[in-house]
């Protein structure tokens, strides 16, 4: 199901988005207005609580907006409902969570096969993706094991795998780095390179100075507001 | 925050969890509470007052609710202290997390031991109070007025700390785990599986794969699993022996008065003969006849020439004088050789009591009894069949009064100066089963009476019944004004629908437990919701639907129900087999019946434990997350 053409993956306009805690509203996200274009490498910066993960994941489709509008892959998601927005992260959206959130009753192979099932992949073309996805993040040795037996880097490695399974358009990170060391941080940042030279559309929320230098341009978020927009 | 406060604001907090403990311990200390007084009433009650029902069928039923008793009480054991199990396994997570923010072993442990208590005490105070409702209830909805007494209270306490020291000492076992886990096991959620056989690559189809999900989660929850089959199995086993045993005994026990006292049987006597008559075969479902009847007034007297014109009419099949009569009888007591030390031992003494004594031709009886032993013998007229009632109070060993052996078969019974030898004893409703049948022949020897005093009339089912009744009437009328024909069939169908009504009140029992493991399954699943939330909100961001998580949740329901299921009915068959009735009676019909009920039950217990999933999977995933 290819969705509607456009050189915009991603188009916001005034976006809000805010939480009822009790009697008072928080405004997470105020008036966001930014757009994505195919092939862009976008990283998202700001301090701790400024709303980079709200924002990835209203992009995702996970999250709903309170008002204002997103288009993604030409998609107006306020319209859609759950099970449309389920089929749209399956097949068109890769999501990479800061905490690796890998099921933990699956083994490696099943983490990563499993997007490729719901979206009603035969079986051999699955398991020849699924080597091969493996062998890119270097844990093919590791297929059978549970996700309680790797360490973090390589279960976000796993994560990677996993966005990556349906070939998605677009591709979200939140903090992929954030929780590594420099040398697994150095294999993640190599994979989102060689990412961005296979011309796919990628955002990603980071501090990581390595991965910004990556990036084609930076959206700075300060309380909720897009504070700058460099190169 | 005070010391008090925490936990009663906890529990006010998780409402949900804590009215499903308080109301599944309710359910099981009301259904286990509701039974023995019940069965005290019902089966017990009988026995001893035996003013209503028959001796052979008050032991049936007594042996039932005797037998779902124990596993009542099973069941009702094992469902308190899975809950209790339950609710504190929940609270690992908390223990841990209050212990690491700095709270004392001994404080936390406080904590939730008065939450324990107050959950307890709350589900057994509330249980006492719907058991006795239930039993108030079902005493005056039916027609059990006759067993209206005050209720054994007694009861109340013994069930009450039964239960509620059950509950404790279940409740507690699982804190005392969870005090001795260190905060950092406490709050990681790491586990681990071991690994997959194999090397090779073999990722799964999608019904596999919510297979997989599914069986693993069972796996990783195993206490809480391998208690919640326990549950449900020893829940099947009830389910099984008192819905098959119930619809085949009370499909026995209606056919038995059915055929005691027969169907197209009409009666023919005086009216004041009539009357009595009718009353004596409703005592079985609490009439009450007139004591001071005089039986042997001549008025009552059958005219030969009624019979003779009873004979005659076309349509009639059976035409069955009988003379009845209340007479005071004594046991004949017999010998016996003691085939090792060749002694001679008495069988049974020389009892006494009241009993009705009905004369019949043995050739024209209109009933079919359910008979221990055969019926009499047309030549032979010193022969008697005793009803089962007469056969447990004067032909059953009595240690106290001396006798060490009895049994009917081999002894006898005297009337005035005639004796009897008895052949049989039957199940017979009239006059709650205290009967006597020998020859008519002999009677009216004995007393005297040359002449029947009723007359039962079986007609040609194939007649034309309200023609034939109407000519019956004519024919009666034209001999004897002051005789009236009477219908039995309201007096058959009065019983048949007593009996209805006490075992539907039996099956109250089973369903009262079928709600409570009902409660249990839903507390399951929502453990499951609530072990693999994180785990249901990845599958949900990476594309799963709603569907998927609920049916990954109903596959671990139906796991677990289909162990249940296979354990606890093959179980219950055994023992159904085991504890039946002779003579049951069983037609396909029957079998399709229970089957039915016991499908019904299966399915209404899957949809119930749907409940928190389908809840869980509407959630927002974000909520889920957090
Ligand atoms: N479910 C929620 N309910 C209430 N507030 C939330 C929720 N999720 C996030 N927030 C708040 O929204 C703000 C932005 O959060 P987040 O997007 O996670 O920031 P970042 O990823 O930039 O650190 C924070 O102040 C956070 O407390
Ligand atoms: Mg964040």
């Amino acid at each position: 199901m290819p969705l509607k053409t456009s050189d915009l993956v991603v188009a916001t306009d005034s976006l809000n988005k805010a939480y009822q805690l009790g009697d008072v509203e928080v405004e997470v996200l105020k008036g966001i207005t930014f757009k994505v274009a195919r092939g862009e490498f976008v990283a998202i910066c700001g301090p701790s609580g400024s709303g980079k993960t709200t924002l990835l994941n209203i992009i995702s489709g996970i999250d709903r907006t309170t008002s204002g509008k997103i288009i993604v892959l030409g998609e107006d998601l306020t319209v859609q409902d759950e099970n449309f927005l389920a089929d749209f992260r399956c097949n068109h959206v890769g999501f990479v969570f800061q905490s690796y959130n890998l099921v933990s009753t699956l083994t490696v192979a099943e983490n990563v096969a499993f997007p490729m099932e719901w979206s009603r992949k035969p079986e051999e073309e699955v398991e020849t993706r699924v080597a091969e996805l493996l062998e890119t993040v270097g844990l093919q040795h590791r297929a059978n094991h549970f996700p309680a037996q790797l360490s973090g880097g390589e279960q976000q490695r796993v994560a990677f795998a996993r966005a990556l399974a349906n070939d998605p358009e677009l591709i979200l990170a939140d903090e992929p780095t954030g929780n590594l060391d420099t040398k697994n941080g150095q294999k993640i940042t190599q994979m989102l390179r060689t990412l961005k030279a296979n011309g796919k559309t990628v955002i990603v929320a980071t501090h990581d100075p390595e991965l910004m230098q990556l990036a084609d341009r930076t959206v700075c978020l300060e309380d909720g507001r897009i504070a700058s927009l460099n190169e | 925050m005070s010391k008090a406060a925490f936990p009663v604001n906890d529990l006010v907090r998780r409402r949900l969890q804590t009215s499903l403990t308080v109301v599944t311990l309710t359910l099981s200390v009301a259904s286990t509470l509701f039974l023995l007084l019940f069965s005290r009433r019902i089966g017990l009650g009988i026995t001893s007052a035996g003013n209503a029902l028959t001796y052979g069928l008050s032991a049936v039923f007594s042996q039932f609710l005797l037998f779902i008793g124990v596993l009542i009480f099973a069941v009702g054991a094992v469902i308190t202290s899975f809950i209790v199990f339950l609710i504190m396994k929940q609270r690992t997570r908390d223990f841990g997390l209050i212990k690491a923010a700095g709270c004392p072993n001994g404080l936390v442990f406080g904590y939730f031991m008065t939450e324990l208590l107050t959950v307890t005490f709350l589900g057994c105070v509330s249980g006492v109070a719907l058991g006795f409702a239930a039993d108030f209830a079902a005493t005056s909805m039916f027609q059990f007025q006759a067993y209206q007494a005050t209720p054994d209270l007694w009861l109340a306490p013994l069930v009450f700390a039964a239960f509620f020291v059950l509950a404790l000492i279940f409740g507690t076992k699982p804190m005392l785990d969870a005090a001795k886990v260190s905060p950092i096991k406490a709050l990681s959620p790491v586990q681990y599986f071991g690994l997959t056989t194999g090397n090779k690559l073999k990722p799964l189809s999608r019904a596999g794969l919510t297979l997989k999900i599914a069986s693993r989660s069972l796996f990783r929850r195993q206490s809480a699993s391998v208690r919640i089959v326990i549950l449900l199995s020893t829940v099947f086993v009830l389910l099984t022996v008192s819905i098959s045993g119930g619809v085949i005994a009370n499909n026995t026990s209606r056919s038995w008065v059915e055929n005691a006292i027969g169907s197209n049987v009409v009666a023919i006597a005086h009216e004041s003969m009539g009357v009595q008559y009718t009353q004596l075969l409703a005592k079985f479902s609490g009439a009450t006849e007139n004591g001071d009847f005089n039986y042997l007034n001549a008025e009552l007297a059958v005219p030969d020439i009624l019979l003779d014109e009873l004979e005659a009419i076309q349509g009639i099949e059976t035409v069955d004088a009988r003379l009845i009569l209340k007479a005071h009888i004594r046991e004949v007591s017999n010998f016996t050789i003691d085939p090792e030390t060749l002694a001679t031992l008495p069988v049974g003494g020389s009892r006494e009591g009241d009993s009705l004594i009905v004369g019949v031709d043995p050739q024209k009886v209109t009933a079919t009894w359910s008979i221990k032993g055969r019926f009499l013998n047309a030549e032979e007229t010193g022969e008697a069949v005793i009803g089962d009632s007469i056969s447990q109070t004067m032909f059953s060993p009595d240690p106290q009064a001396g006798i060490h052996f009895s049994d009917p078969l081999s002894q006898g019974i005297r009337l005035q100066n005639g004796s009897f030898s008895i052949v049989g004893v039957c199940i017979d409703p009239i006059n709650n089963g205290k009967v006597a049948y020998v020859s008519i022949e002999k009677l009216q020897n004995l007393t005297g009476i040359s002449n029947a005093n009723i007359v039962l009339v079986k007609l040609d089912p194939a007649a034309d019944r309200s023609a034939l009744l109407a000519q019956i009437k004519n024919e009666v009328n034209g001999v004897n004004s002051a005789f009236s024909v009477f219908e039995l069939e309201e007096v058959l169908q009065e019983n048949l629908d007593f009996l209805g009504s006490v075992w539907l009140t039996v099956m109250f029992l089973p369903l009262f437990t079928l709600m409570s493991a009902a409660l249990c399954l839903i507390g399951y699943t929502m453990l499951a919701v609530e072990e693999q939330r994180q785990e249901f909100a990845v599958l949900r961001a990476m594309g799963a639907k709603p569907k998927t998580v609920v049916t990954i949740l109903a596959v671990q329901g139906l796991i677990v129900l289909f162990s249940s299921v296979a354990v606890g009915i093959s179980l219950g068959v055994i023992i159904t087999l085991m504890i039946l009735m002779p003579q049951p009676l069983v037609t396909s019909f029957i079998i399709i019946e229970i089957a039915g009920w016991l499908l019904a039950a299966l399915v209404g217990m899957f949809l119930m434990s749907l409940w928190p999933a389908v809840r869980f999977a509407k959630k927002p995933i974000l909520k889920i997350l957090s």
